[in-house]
Parts: structure tokens; sequence; C-alpha cells
């Protein structure tokens, strides 16, 4: 019968299913089966740990406190366009440094990318968050949300 | 091409998509979390399948380089091995014509891993030709199981 390739593979198939359901099951760091959207901010100013979201009018909010935003899209979109004062991520370590040297890693940051269909800005949210930042917050409306209802760029 | 040329290019590519796919398991079967997290950045599953994903992929590659260096299965090894070098050229480039600029996840889970680009791509296509060479083999060099003779 394994002689079949199509048989083998499905053996495989069901034999990394197995392993992998039993691996998970029984370590420590094992995860859920299916994962969880993140979670949507209640309270901007009680924000810790782990990421949240915000919606746009969270995000005009610290825009307006003056916290500082960050544009987790590519270079050249960035160069196009982004909204005022955010900064380019560009490389990570710089990006840290950069954040260190204005502020606290218990003060907010805001990162966006250009819309709830792109994972930048979650990526680079949890990328900071297992640096030890840990107000971070993702505006996952981005760059399509903030420029549709004409708020501030540059 | 005489047949002992054509067997030792088959047995190059076996050892290094086995070694391949090894190394890109390790790091996922450690940091299961993370690796779902990145599944997540490519935007490209619904229900938050990228979980069940991670649980299950990187035993697969794992497994798939296994068969691979040892000669168990190499037929069903390469066909899984062709499904996945399409899938993951696929994902890659939807996620780069969309614009998401995010590290691809493909040997390391961590911060440091590579971005996506073209290279990635090609790098996946040369992983496609080796599969094909191993499927279109003549001879059964260097393989266990199942017996043929």
């Amino acid at each position: 019968m394994f002689r079949v390739p199509l048989n083998q593979m499905a053996a495989l198939i069901l034999v990394s299913l197995v392993v992998g359901i039993i691996t998970n099951s029984i370590r420590s760091d094992g995860i859920s089966f299916f994962a969880k959207e993140i979670e949507v901010a209640e309270d901007i100013n009680d924000v810790s740990g782990e990421p949240v979201a915000i919606t746009l009018t969270q995000a005009k909010e610290l825009f307006d406190q003056g916290v500082i935003f960050i544009d987790a899209r590519d270079d050249e979109y960035f160069a196009d366009g982004h909204i005022k004062n955010a900064w380019n991520s560009g490389f990570f370590m710089e990006l840290m440094f950069r954040l260190d040297s204005l502020q606290s890693r218990n003060d907010p940051v805001v990162v966006y990318c250009s819309d709830d269909e792109c994972g930048s800005s979650e990526e680079l949210a949890y990328d900071l968050f297992n640096e030890g930042f840990n107000k971070l917050m993702v505006f996952q409306g981005g760059w399509i949300e903030w420029t549709g209802i004409g708020y501030p760029i540059e | 091409m005489n047949s002992n040329l054509k067997n030792m290019i088959v047995l190059g590519c076996r050892l290094i998509l086995g070694i391949m796919f090894i190394y890109a398991s390790l790091d996922k079967i450690a940091h299961p979390e993370e690796f779902a997290k990145q599944i997540g950045y490519y935007k490209a599953l619904p229900f938050g399948l990228e979980n069940t994903v991670a649980i299950i992929l990187p035993w697969s590659e794992l497994i798939i380089g296994l068969c691979f260096l040892v000669g168990i299965f190499v037929d069903g090894a390469t066909l899984l091995s062709i499904i996945m070098m399409i899938v993951f050229i696929l994902m890659i480039s939807q996620a780069m014509l969309r614009g998401i600029d995010i590290t691809c996840g493909c040997f390391k889970v961590s911060a440091e891993g590579e971005k996506l680009g073209l290279n990635t791509i090609l790098r996946d296509i040369i992983f496609l030709a080796m599969s094909f060479v191993v499927l279109n083999r003549q001879e059964r060099k260097f393989e266990f199981l199942p017996k043929y003779d």
C-alpha cells in the first residue's frame, strides 16, 4: 500500500498531525488550536503588557497628546506619505535606541501600517514587546483609515 | 548523462532538501507561539488557523527532512515538499504584492529573521526544482522503505 506516493504522503501528514497535536498538548508552552484576534483597548490610558489594538478615534486622541507614531510599512510607502510626525520603522536596533533616548519603555507608542490587512504593525509591536516595551498600541485602520477621514499627514 | 552521475545528483538534492527541512523546523518547534504570530502577519489565513498550522507544519517539515535523509517514503516526502514550496511561494508573493513588510518566518521566527524579498521566492523555486529532480529519478539508490524489489 505504501508503494503509492499519495498513500505515503497521507501517512506523513497523519504522523505530523498526531505528533504535532500530542506534543502541543503536553508541552507547557503549547498554544490554542485557533488564534485569537489582538484585543481592542478599552481605555487607552490603562494599557500595559501585550500590544492592544486601537480605533481611529483613540488613535487621533493619542496623536493629539503627542504620542509617538511609528510607520511599519516599507520605506517607499513611508516616503510617499505618512501620518504627521510619524517615524519610519527603519532598522529595529536604531528604532529602539531612538525610542529609549526620548522616553521610557512604559510610555505609549502607536504602531500602524496600511490597514488591518497588513501584518507589519503587529509584527513590529510584538518585536518591541519582546524587548520590554509595554505600552504598545496597534492602530489597525492604519494609513487608509487615517487618510480617509483627512487627518494630518505629511 | 550516466546513471551514476544522475544518482549522485538525486542524492545531493535529497541531502540538501533534508538538511534544509530539518533546519527550518527546529526554531519553529521550539517557539510555536512566535511562529503562529509570524504566519498571522501574512494575513492570508481565516479563523485563526495560523495556530493550527503552527502546531502541525514544523513537525511535517522535520519528518519530511528525515525521510529525505534516511531514504524512507521518499516519494511521499517529495510530493509534500512540492506542495509546500508552491504554497510558500504563493504566500510570500501575495504578501509582497500587498506591500506587507514583514520578516519571512522561513528559518528563524525571531525579530532577526530575514525580510521577505525576491531572493526568498527564488530560493523556494530552487528547492521546488530540486524536489522535481528527486520526483523524476529513475533509480532508487539509498532508499529503504518501501521495498520495490
